[in-house]
């Protein structure tokens, strides 16, 4: 039976779809009292971000007579669109829509189109997104405490653990993440011995960390790659246990694509990962607004593309040239807006919260 | 032992984890959001039945290990072990219920079953996608017996129970997936 013929005399399954509804007017709601404005960006576009580990959907533009006129992606986000209308003076800005990732299936946590929540201020720092976060997210609870006739309360259960939303939440640097669960003593080389900050970035400095660990490693592992497994095997694990939520920050500049670079620390980006009972739900970034740093990271990008998946993709220039006319200093968020109804209906399955979620299979 | 890469991964399967045997109980796809994806599996050690988590690199490459499948007839249940008979050997073989999982719900007796064998020992069992059992208790499906989405429960001849559609009788034969234990269709009516 498809998902949504299950709903057909099921009140309980209709109730589960209609809090997501509430959950979605709720945010409108949350950013227009807070004076942001809703913006509209196009889902099929010519150009795209190049990003080396994200799949996209293509397609062509065709003429009347069905000859190829461009290539066209589906977005992956709508990030290069919003940035364009920051630099066109928008202001503290936010859009609700949907974003396309291919070759994600076999996850509880994809779906290849899912919605996105991104929200940006102007002459904010990255932090500042935090406390958005909060607010957010406890009035969400709130509302859905009401919705379900239950009295206000900062608490919140997901998949068995009782977690307090009470601000400020818990924040961990990644160095400090690091050294804590993995005991890789990222914190000293960085902050305390500028000299050897590099040390830790170097390939086979934790090459050999990796190995000593125990994991499978090759001289082609990339430093992203290795570092993501620790973070995953030895980090992430540890996050989901805490009953609380939990701020990742100041990532390493190579795992931070359209992140500013911290000014006291060159090897650092000005971003932050939020986890709540384990669910990873945003990624906010304080955003590079340096149009040559860009320029040269979107062509490492599309270099990396056409070696690993031999294509070539169309960078969006246009972005460039945008940020060179200038982006205000801004800091922004994506919050995918599926994750956030997995955690209000207590499910571990995207599926869950999606009418047409198994149309893929 | 044949190497195989996190693309063959599968639900079900046996690896060389650590220089342990390890069935892949649950596998994710994981991509955290800057460099390669990643694939995040649930391995349980098949001699110590003790389960862990793991994320591969996508492309890391980890030994398959070589398991036997031998047909083998249900015979009974005597507690929570499951007798079983080998159909070549003519051997008995005890299964405990946690190496069958729930498809013990949906066993009948007399019937064959594919079961995985490493080293001799009972780890798993190859479940089919659909099995066809007899509903013996059903009660009258009443008005609005054309309405497709309403449900009720009914109990089949091992004893478990599936929520079916209305029109589902006592004496019909309906298929169902052992994994999930839904309905998925009216075979035939006895």
């Amino acid at each position: 039976m498809k998902a949504w013929q299950r709903l057909i005399g099921n009140k309980k399954l209709w109730d589960k779809f209609f809090l997501r509804e509430k959950i979605i007017q709720a945010i409108r709601f949350f950013f227009i009292k807070n004076k942001f404005h809703e913006v509209e960006t196009p889902l099929l576009v010519p150009w795209v971000i190049p990003e080396s580990y994200l799949d996209v959907f293509e397609t062509h533009l065709k003429d009347r007579n069905k000859r190829n006129i461009r290539k066209m992606y589906l977005t992956t986000s709508p990030e290069a669109y919003i940035k364009k209308l920051l630099v066109a003076g928008i202001g503290n800005c936010f859009e609700i829509t949907k974003s396309f990732r291919n070759s994600e299936t076999g996850s509880n946590l994809h779906n290849p189109e899912f919605t996105i929540l991104e929200w940006y201020r102007i002459d904010a720092d990255y932090f500042k997104i935090l406390r958005d976060c909060e607010n957010l997210i406890l009035h969400l609870n709130h509302i859905v405490r009401k919705n379900r006739g239950l009295s206000p309360s900062n608490y919140i259960q997901y998949q068995g653990k009782f977690i307090d939303l009470k601000p400020p939440w818990k924040k961990i640097s990644v160095s400090e993440a690091m050294s804590k669960y993995a005991k890789i003593s990222f914190a000293d080389t960085i902050y305390k011995n500028k000299s050897k900050t590099a040390d830790i970035f170097n390939n086979q400095k934790i090459l050999k960390i990796a190995e000593k660990k125990g994991y499978n490693v090759k001289e082609t592992d990339t430093w992203e790659a290795l570092f993501n497994q620790i973070f995953l095997n030895e980090i992430e694990p540890c996050l989901a246990t805490l009953e609380e939520p939990v701020v990742v920050y100041d990532y390493p500049l190579p795992v931070s694509a359209l992140a500013r670079r911290k000014p006291e620390n060159p090897y650092l980006s000005e971003r932050f990962e939020l986890y709540i009972g384990g669910l990873e739900l945003g990624d906010c970034y304080g955003e590079l607004t340096d149009y040559n740093e860009q320029k040269r990271r979107f062509r490492e990008e599309a270099e990396k593309i056409k070696l690993e998946k031999s294509i070539k993709i169309n960078i969006d220039i246009n972005f460039i040239e945008a940020l060179k006319i200038g982006l205000p200093r801004c800091s922004g968020i994506a919050v995918g807006i599926d994750r956030l109804v997995m955690l209000f209906l207590d499910t571990n399955n995207i599926s869950d919260t999606l009418i047409f979620s198994d149309m893929y299979k | 032992m044949a190497k195989i890469n996190t693309s063959d991964f599968q639900k079900g399967i046996f690896i060389e984890f650590k220089s342990e045997p390890h069935q892949i109980v649950d596998m994710q796809f994981v991509n955290p959001g800057k460099g390669s994806a990643f694939v995040r599996t649930k391995l349980k050690n098949i001699k110590t039945g003790k389960s862990q988590e793991f994320t591969f690199k996508s492309g890391e490459s980890a030994l398959q290990i070589p398991i036997e499948v031998h047909e083998m007839q249900y015979l009974y249940k005597q507690n929570d072990v499951f007798v079983f008979m080998d159909n070549n050997s003519y051997e008995q073989m005890n299964i405990a219920k946690e190496t069958i999982g729930n498809f013990s719900n949906f066993m009948k007796e007399g019937e064959i079953y594919q079961i995985l064998l490493f080293e001799s020992m009972a780890v798993g069992m190859r479940y089919p996608k659909k099995v066809r059992l007899l509903v013996t208790e059903a009660e009258e499906g009443t008005k609005g017996n054309s309405v497709t989405g309403a449900k009720k429960t009914v109990i089949l001849e091992t004893g478990v129970q599936v929520t079916t559609p209305l029109f589902i009788k006592k004496g019909d034969v309906i298929a169902v997936d052992p994994e999930t234990g839904e309905y998925l269709e009216r075979a035939y009516t006895k």
